[in-house]
């Protein structure tokens, strides 16, 4: 049997996505770096997406398929409204995210997801799947390409692993804010993936307050309705070498 | 002149010149001749009864399904061709489970309603490559009681796929004569045992035969406890107390 | 024929009457589903073109490709157009398989066609244009039957310029510079080194010898490329493609070269 060229459908498009889970609050982070092999695509492609003032989800893997995911996710929430008058909430828009994917077993979207946001009882969440929908609740979780770097960098620094002593049972908004900004500096400076810039999304609850978000440079609101969660963007820049 | 309205009867789904669909009409005509059935809805949650009609003592009367359940948190009691009914409990059933499966929560009454309401005007001639139809619309209307996050809910569905949100509700033969007593004495806030009791009274005026525990049958959807048909002894119970 | 005389005289769906003897190969066969049928239908891409490359300036975008078509190693075709305008505001320049670019040529034109027919006041502009060709793309390759190409859009509508690069993945991005195939290796790095920051000063001529410079490494290095090249620019004032250009080469280093080929010493 001669050797046949084959069409690979898939490709990596580096980059690196995370979320933490605050008591009130929720990070979802993400690089805006796109590759693919040595070369650098872009340097904005966002992986970060909101897709109600309550859940931001961050796709990352293969971009094509990435963005397509987002796409009919979103168009899911939509018919979910019309249908049922409405917001999904946030536990059920992780049981359709697996639902999803795992419709396409068989020819999986080659991408690993990050829900973050506000659960129905107004406490931080963040939920993680796997290509074909395996999917669990978490405190936090990195993905992408340099997730062994920060994965074990957030279980030490938030779940205090392998650390002595007292901790505090919530972190703070500035101090997450913080974790999230040294855990893609470190990222950029030793993963050739990862870089340009750093978006990161933070939904507040209901009723929190906002004040420690004053004065945070290049902040921007991006909720979209009253008297409910609000959801800011924050735009960094990283190394770009 | 305008041909008289039998000529319109023959296309199932043809408007008369009065703009009437007739098959529809007349399947609603049918839920007359059904059993009575009666729901109320309270802050505690939503009561249903059905007069069974025994047609003969040697009926077994437990084997008469006139009240069923759809979800833990949903139940419906039915009137008219009682046998079409099946088919639109079991797209109930397979639409609520398909929705907690898909979204890990439970489905709210009025969407399960409106799944249901979306068969009844499936009838009529198909296409070669389309799915077959129903040759004629359902003759059974349903009262769906259930609890959802906007608390205890109870609607009516009847064979124009005609959906509505009701407070307190009789259908059936004795429908107007009950519609009335539950109009006059209903309030909104009844407990479960007045709703109950007001139930059977209206049961009791439109059947023929003397009320027990054996010809009606009486159910409940309550946050804690859910979808439940009253067992013989609760029943019994309920009937003593009114 | 059809057996069921309740069916004769009733408007029949020739697709699925199994009783259907004419035309024959129209008869609905088993149906596999694309990973069965996977090996057959890979492609690979046999008239191809190479790089496109693009970027924001003052004014608008500005595009450029060279005229060659190749057939693996020989250098087939080389009159070619690759840049192609659609509509009024939007440029597509288009690397890899030529046959399918000239399908996606032939789709396009009937987009604007249906556009123009609808009368609505609204037209295609090159971000409709963009998100159409991503879903063609994507769709195609979920088929596992890719239309081999890279392609950048570019255009000009309502005071904003437009610039996005999509392949036969479906990969989709944007950036104020881009370019395909070896142009991305080769002259996309000439390119963010001069375009980066300067987009909203860099004028039309300052441009134009950007596009040359680079178009001349490329010709030099890329051995799949020829020394003739068409110029878009797409502004305010519309789409504009120049005739061929050629950029000036220095070859007699050649001569000296000593130790490779025939000469020896």
């Amino acid at each position: 049997m001669a050797q046949q060229r084959s069409f690979n459908p898939y490709t990596e498009n580096g980059g690196t996505i995370l979320a933490i889970a605050g008591a009130d609050f929720a990070v979802v982070a993400g690089d805006t770096r796109q590759t693919e092999g040595y070369s650098i695509q872009t340097r904005y492609a966002p992986k970060v997406f909101r897709l109600t003032d309550k859940a931001v989800l961050a796709v990352n893997g293969f971009a094509a398929d990435g963005n397509m995911f987002v796409k009919k996710v979103k168009q899911r929430l939509e018919w979910y409204k019309h249908a049922h008058s409405k917001d999904m909430p946030l536990q059920s828009i992780a049981r359709l995210i697996q639902t999803m994917l795992y419709a396409k077993r068989f020819f999986p979207y080659y991408v690993y997801n990050i829900l973050g946001g506000i659960d129905e009882q107004g406490k931080g969440a963040v939920y993680s799947f796997d290509p074909v929908g395996s999917y669990e609740r978490e405190t936090c979780r990195a993905a992408g390409a340099a997730q062994s770097l920060v994965q074990p960098f957030l279980d030490n620094q938030i779940y205090f692993k392998n650390q002595t002593g007292e901790h505090p049972t919530h972190l703070p908004l500035p101090h997450v804010l913080q974790l999230v900004t040294d855990s893609f500096t470190g990222a950029t400076e030793r993963h050739i993936e990862v870089g340009d810039g750093l978006e990161m999304f933070v939904i507040l609850a209901r009723g929190r307050g906002s004040q420690e978000l004053e004065g945070v440079a290049g902040i921007r609101e991006v909720t979209t309705s009253d008297e409910r969660e609000r959801v800011f963007v924050i735009n960094r820049d990283l190394k770009r070498d | 002149m305008f041909l008289t309205r039998s000529e319109y009867d023959r296309g199932v789904n043809t408007f008369s010149p009065e703009g009437r669909l007739f098959q529809v009409e007349y399947a609603i005509e049918a839920i007359k001749l059904g059993s009575t059935t009666v729901g109320i809805a309270t802050p505690q949650g939503v009561v249903l009864g059905v007069e069974k009609r025994v047609q003969s003592p040697l009926l077994e009367a437990s084997s008469i399904e006139k009240i069923v359940e759809i979800d833990r948190h949903l139940g419906c009691a039915m009137s008219g061709l009682t046998a079409d009914a099946r088919t639109m409990i079991d797209h109930a059933r397979v639409t609520s489970q398909n929705h907690a499966f898909t979204y890990d929560e439970q489905i709210k009454v009025e969407s399960v309603t409106q799944a249901v309401c979306d068969l009844a005007l499936r009838f009529g001639e198909s296409m070669d490559n389309e799915d077959a139809m129903m040759s004629r619309p359902f003759g059974v209307a349903l009262l769906v009681a259930g609890i959802d996050e906007l608390g205890p809910q109870l609607f009516h569905t009847d064979p124009s796929g005609t959906m509505m949100k009701y407070e307190a509700k009789a259908i059936g033969s004795g429908s107007e004569a009950a519609q009335a007593e539950l109009q006059d004495k209903y309030h909104k806030q009844m407990s479960l045992l007045e709703a109950y009791k007001l139930t059977l009274s209206v049961l009791k005026q439109v059947m023929e035969e003397k009320l027990d525990q054996h010809n009606v049958q009486l159910a409940q959807v309550t946050l804690d406890g859910g979808f439940e048909i009253l067992n013989e002894t609760k029943l019994r119970e309920v009937i003593d107390a009114m | 024929m059809d057996h069921f005389p309740t069916n004769w005289g009733r408007p029949r769906s020739e697709a699925v009457d199994l009783y259907n003897t004419y035309p024959l190969h129209n008869r609905p066969g088993p149906k596999a589903d694309a990973f069965t049928e996977g090996v057959q239908r890979t492609q690979a891409p046999i008239v191809t073109g190479t790089s496109v490359l693009a970027f924001r300036f003052k004014d608008g975008i500005i595009m450029a490709a060279d005229n060659l078509a190749s057939y693996g190693s020989l250098a087939r075709f080389k009159d070619v157009q690759r840049l192609i305008p659609v509509g009024a505001y939007t440029v597509i320049g288009g690397g890899g398989d030529m046959s399918d670019l000239q399908h996606i040529n032939h789709l396009l034109e009937g987009l604007i066609i249906e556009e123009l027919c609808e009368e609505d006041g609204h037209a295609l502009g090159p971000a409709e244009i963009y998100e159409y060709l991503s879903q063609v793309l994507y769709a195609r390759r979920s088929k596992m039957d890719p239309l081999w190409n890279s392609l950048l859009v570019g255009g000009f509508k309502d005071g904003k310029s437009f610039l996005g690069y999509v392949d036969l993945l479906g990969t989709t991005y944007t950036a104020s510079t881009l370019a395909t195939g070896y142009g991305s290796m080769i002259a996309q790095p000439l390119l963010r080194k001069y375009v980066e920051g300067r987009e909203e000063t860099l004028t039309e001529d300052e441009g134009k010898k950007i596009i040359e410079e680079c178009m001349k490494v490329l010709f030099y290095r890329d051995a799949r490329s020829i020394n003739k090249y068409q110029i878009a620019t797409i502004t305010e004032k519309g789409i504009s493609i120049s005739e061929s250009l050629s950029a000036h080469t220095e070859w007699s280093f050649a001569e000296k070269i000593r130790g490779y080929g025939a000469q020896t010493q």
